[in-house]
C-alpha cells in the first residue's frame, strides 16, 4: 500500500505539489493524469526518493521512501529511459539483478526471463547504443519488472514511441496486469490508460480534481478524455 | 555494504571498458622505461663524476614526483564527470531506482575510482622501481611504500573535484582543484626551501619566520609527496606545524567527503 499524507512539494515559487493525500491499495492499476506541469512526473520522483516532499509524508508499505528499503519491491520506468551506451542490455539488466540481491544463476535465469517477457532474447547481448527507442523502452520495462517487483511506477511508458513500438509496450503491459501488482501509470495517451488501470486520479496545477475508479469517473457515452477535458477546463476557468 | 562494493566494482569495470585507459597506461609505461636511459652515462656535478647508482636513486625520485603529478591531472579529469555523467547516461537512475543509500552509491563511485588510479599509479612506480631494481641491482627501500602514502593525495583530488562538481561546471571544477594543490604547492614548497640545510646555513633567520595560520592548516598534499619523498630517501621531514601532513589531509578529506555526502543528499534528480 501506497500512502501519500498531506504531502507539498515547492521549487521556489512554484507549488508542483499541492498538499495531496491519497492511499494507493495493493493490486490497484492506479492513473496519474494531468497536463504538463499538473505535478505527476514530481509525485512520481518523490515516491522513488529522487526528491524530498517540502511538506508531508510518503511511504510504501510502512516503509518512509526516504529508507531505500522501501524500493526493494518496487520497479521503475523513467519517462526518458537510458542506458549507459557502453553496456549491453543484457549487461544493464544483470546490474539491476545484482542491485536486487540476485548473483550468479538465480540472476541470469531471471534475467532471461525478463528478456523474454518483452521480447528481446537475441538482442541483449548487442550494445544499448545500437538499440532503438522502442528496444530501449523494452529493456527498461524489462528493467522494472526483474525481480517480480509487487509495485510498479511507469512515467509515460509509451511517450515518444511509433504506433508499433506503443503496441509492442501495451501487449507488455496487459500481461502484466494480470499477475496481481500493484501499478501506478503516469501517461498523457488516455486512451491506453482507460484500457488498462482501473483508478485514475486527474491532477491540474498540484492538487487532485477527481480520484476515483475509472468507472465511476467516466459516464455512459464519455470517454475518459471527455471527463479529463472537462475538469481542466473548469478548473482553469475558476482561474480567469 | 554490499552496494557499496558492487558500486565499486562497477566504477572500476565501466573505466576499464575505455580503450583510452589503456592507450594511457601503455604510453606512460613506455614513457617511464624510456627515460631508463637516465640511469646510465656519465653525469659530472661540481667536478665529481656520479656514480650510476646515486644517478638513478635521483632519476627515480624525480620521476616518482612527476608521476604523482601526471596523476593528479588524470585523477581530476576522471573524478569531475562522475556524478554528470551518471546523471546523463541514466546510471545514476539504475543505482538510486533500487534499494541502494546515496551514501553507497557516492563512496562506490569514489573507491571505484581511487582504486583504479591508485593501481595505474602503483604499476607505474612499480616499473620503475623493478627497472631499477635491475639496473642497479639492489632495489630502492620504500619506494613502493611510498607510493602507497601517495594514494591518499589521488583521493582527495577525486573528493575534492567530486564535491566541486556538485556546485560548479566539472571542468571548472578539477580547474579549481588544481588551483587548491597549486596554491599548497608554493605554500609549502617554498617552506620546504627554504628549510632545507643549505639555505638555513645560508640565511639563518629565515627558517625561524613565523607561519601564517592558513599555511599551517592548508590541505598538506605537497607535503604528503615530501613525505613520500623522505621514505624513499629515509630522511626526516621537516613537517610545517603541528600535525604531520598525513593527519592533516585525512582530516580534509574526511570533511569534504562529509559534505559531500550532505549535499548530494539534497540532490535532486
Amino acid at each position: 500500500m501506497i500512502t501519500l499524507d498531506s504531502v507539498t512539494k515547492i521549487f521556489g515559487t512554484f507549488t508542483a505539489v499541492d498538499n495531496i493525500s491519497y492511499t494507493i491499495e495493493d493490486g490497484d492499476h492506479f492513473a496519474l493524469l494531468g497536463p504538463n506541469g499538473a505535478g505527476k512526473t514530481t509525485i512520481v520522483r518523490m515516491l522513488l526518493d529522487f526528491i524530498k516532499p517540502t511538506s508531508g509524508k510518503i511511504s510504501i508499505n510502512g516503509v518512509p521512501v526516504s529508507d531505500p528499503e522501501s524500493r526493494k519491491q518496487v520497479g521503475y520506468l523513467a519517462e526518458q529511459h537510458l542506458i549507459p551506451p557502453y553496456l549491453s542490455g543484457f549487461k544493464y539488466l544483470m546490474r539491476h539483478a545484482s542491485l536486487i540481491g540476485l548473483s550468479g544463476k538465480n540472476a541470469v535465469l531471471e534475467v532471461d526471463r525478463v528478456l523474454e517477457m518483452v521480447a528481446m532474447k537475441g538482442e541483449e547481448k548487442q550494445k544499448s547504443v545500437t538499440y532503438s527507442k522502442g528496444m530501449k523502452q523494452r529493456i527498461g520495462i524489462a528493467a522494472a519488472i526483474l525481480g517480480h517487483p509487487k509495485l510498479l511506477i511507469l512515467d509515460e511508458p509509451v511517450a515518444g514511441l511509433d504506433p508499433i513500438g506503443i503496441r509492442e509496450v501495451r501487449k507488455i503491459l496487459e500481461n502484466l496486469y494480470d499477475k496481481g501488482i500493484t501499478v501506478i501509470l503516469n501517461s498523457h495517451l488516455l486512451s491506453e490508460v482507460e484500457k488498462t488501470c482501473k483508478t485514475a486520479a486527474i491532477m491540474h496545477k498540484g492538487k487532485i480534481l477527481v480520484r476515483d475508479s475509472i468507472n465511476s469517473i467516466v459516464k455512459d457515452g464519455e470517454t475518459l478524455e471527455d471527463v479529463f477535458i472537462k475538469y481542466i477546463e473548469n478548473e482553469n476557468e475558476k482561474l480567469f | 555494504m554490499k552496494n557499496f562494493f558492487k558500486i565499486a566494482a562497477f566504477t572500476l569495470v565501466d573505466q576499464m571498458k575505455y580503450k583510452s585507459f589503456y592507450v594511457l597506461l601503455v604510453i606512460s609505461i613506455l614513457f617511464v622505461l624510456m627515460i631508463r636511459g637516465c640511469y646510465q652515462g656519465e653525469y659530472i656535478v661540481n667536478g665529481k663524476q656520479i656514480n650510476n647508482i646515486t644517478l638513478a636513486w635521483y632519476v627515480s625520485k624525480i620521476v616518482f614526483q612527476i608521476i604523482a603529478v601526471g596523476m593528479f591531472i588524470m585523477v581530476s579529469m576522471l573524478s569531475m564527470k562522475i556524478f554528470s555523467k551518471d546523471e546523463k547516461d541514466g546510471s545514476l537512475i539504475l543505482f538510486l531506482s533500487r534499494p541502494v543509500f546515496r551514501w553507497q552509491y557516492v563512496l562506490g563511485r569514489i573507491a571505484g575510482t581511487w582504486a583504479l588510479c591508485f593501481v595505474f599509479m602503483f604499476l607505474l612506480h612499480l616499473t620503475i622501481f623493478l627497472t631499477l631494481w635491475q639496473k642497479t641491482g639492489s632495489p630502492i627501500p620504500g619506494y613502493l611504500t611510498a607510493s602507497l602514502v601517495c594514494s591518499i593525495n589521488l583521493l582527495f583530488v577525486i573528493v575534492c573535484v567530486c564535491f566541486l562538481s556538485l556546485f560548479m561546471p566539472d571542468f571548472i571544477s578539477a580547474v579549481f582543484t588544481m588551483g587548491i594543490l597549486l596554491v599548497g604547492f608554493i605554500s609549502d614548497g617554498g617552506y620546504q626551501i627554504l628549510n632545507n640545510e643549505i639555505a638555513k646555513s645560508t640565511v639563518p633567520s629565515i627558517a625561524n619566520t613565523n607561519l601564517a595560520l592558513w599555511r599551517i592548516l592548508y590541505p598538506k598534499v605537497f607535503m604528503v609527496q615530501a613525505y613520500a619523498d623522505s621514505i624513499i630517501s629515509q630522511s626526516r621531514l621537516s613537517s610545517m606545524g603541528p600535525f604531520h601532513p598525513m593527519l592533516n589531509l585525512s582530516v580534509f578529506i574526511l570533511l569534504i567527503m562529509i559534505l559531500l555526502l550532505l549535499s548530494f543528499n539534497k540532490k535532486e534528480i
